[in-house]
């Protein structure tokens, strides 16, 4: 018997991303003023404070800034996942997510390596952006 | 300090103590770090330093070859302290390259233990200390500095903890060099928050930490002893506090089979530099203590 995972905690600020993940739209905070994108989702624009903001989607490709492999699991959903792999994606319009790599071998992520959004149902509420390796 | 300088207290206590090893309280507060991430199976301290280190290990020329040094010394250390918890547990290199990974790329003896336990030091003037029993340890210089900046966010974070701010302050503060340093008491969290750690601070540039841990240096009878408890690696967790205290008890001579001089073939220690670190290098402490 496998252990749920945890899932999402959605809040104000959090609800659009989620929501466009469930019609499998990667979509981050834009900012009016300056043009930063954003992640996490927040009131304001961390560089210039502004609270103008719009969501708006991105490409979903990026490349891996870094990543580890795990091989325990922390927590039982995940017992029967690893060895898998975690992930800082920076993707090509800014912002820096967190994510797992799926699609290939643990042993053939490299830092830089060339990816791209891949869609992960984790229930009928939530779906998740994990990402794969894709040509440069 | 200034309160004990003010008067305003005579001594003051620094303590920690926790069950961390009987209780789920440690694993419970780091798991906690960042709820979004657990949802990608993301959880606690020692993955997210594996990923600098991993970001390191691309960047510079890093990783279990230089951390194998780190492992291995402190492990010698521990091997001459009857209270580390890896006392009666020596550890080859072949066994540090054949440990189990944790999370790639740190094995096993890459993490810091978990323990029972407790540690407390006094703190008061250096003219109180002077009529108390033991020969006291005097603090030359300190120095912190906290970028604060969470690591996922930040450009680069190979270098430029707050280690470079904070040891400058404190060298400063002391009105000494690298050079005039004996020995070191490092926040040992990781083996590579002591690679980065002494790099920050100026002792070698980056990648050139596997020569510098090379042959020993930093082991019993090394030229430069590092964690000569066996640290957070190989003593005990108590936080900054397992660093710091060993620096006092090494200059107070209260360090039995592993004090430094003669017993360990090192050099008599006059001064010690110690560090703190919190989060995930987002603060930094400095301190520099010597013998009266
Ligand atoms: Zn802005």
């Amino acid at each position: 018997m496998s252990e749920e995972k945890p899932t999402p905690v959605i809040n104000a600020d959090t609800r659009p991303f989620w929501e466009a993940c469930r019609n499998r739209i990667l979509k981050f905070q834009k900012c009016r003023a300056c043009g930063h994108v954003r992640w996490p989702a927040a009131y304001l624009c961390p560089e210039c404070h502004s609270l103008d903001t719009l969501w708006v989607p991105v490409s979903g490709k990026g490349t891996v800034f870094s990543y580890v492999v795990y091989h325990v699991a922390y927590h039982p959903g995940f017992l029967s996942d690893v060895p898998y792999v975690v992930a800082l994606v920076d993707l090509d319009e800014g912002p820096r997510f967190l994510s797992n790599i799926t699609g290939c071998s643990p042993d053939e992520v490299y830092c830089d390596m060339p990816v791209e959004v891949a869609w992960e149902d984790r229930s009928a509420e939530v779906t998740l952006p994990k990402f794969r390796p894709r040509e440069a | 300090m200034g309160a004990l300088e003010s008067g305003e207290c005579r001594y003051v206590m620094l303590s920690y103590g926790h069950s961390a090893l009987s209780s789920d309280g440690m694993l419970r507060m780091l798991g906690e770090f960042e709820v979004e991430d657990m949802v990608f199976g993301h959880f606690g301290a020692a993955a997210a330093y594996a990923l600098a280190a991993r970001r390191a290990m691309h960047v510079y020329r890093t990783g279990p070859g230089t951390w194998q040094h780190i492992a291995i010394g402190q492990r010698r250390w521990a091997n001459l302290n009857p209270r580390a918890m890896m006392y009666d547990r020596p550890m080859s290199a072949e066994e540090y390259f054949n440990a189990r990974w944790h999370v790639e790329p740190f094995r096993s003896p890459d993490n810091c233990l978990i323990t029972d336990g407790g540690r407390a030091c006094i703190i008061t003037t250096a003219e109180r200390a002077r009529d108390l029993r033991h020969r006291p340890a005097l603090v030359m210089g300190m120095g912190h500095d906290h970028p604060a900046r969470s690591v996922y966010r930040t450009l680069d974070f190979t270098g430029g903890t707050g280690a470079k701010k904070a040891g400058e302050k404190a060298l400063a503060m002391a009105g000494i060099t690298l050079g005039d340093i004996d020995a070191c008491e490092i926040y040992d969290c990781f083996t590579y928050t002591v690679e980065l750690t002494l790099q920050d601070y100026g002792f070698f540039g980056p990648g050139e930490g596997e020569d510098w841990f090379r042959d020993g240096a930093t082991e019993p009878g090394g030229r430069m002893p590092v964690n000569t408890s066996g640290g957070l690696l190989s003593e005990a967790y108590f936080m900054g506090l397992t660093p710091f205290t060993e620096a006092v008890m090494q200059l107070m001579g209260r360090c039995g089979e592993r004090q430094l001089g003669p017993a360990t073939r090192t050099k008599d220690p006059e001064i010690i530099l110690c560090s703190d670190n919190g989060g995930i290098f987002q603060s930094h402490a400095c301190y520099i203590l010597r013998r009266p």
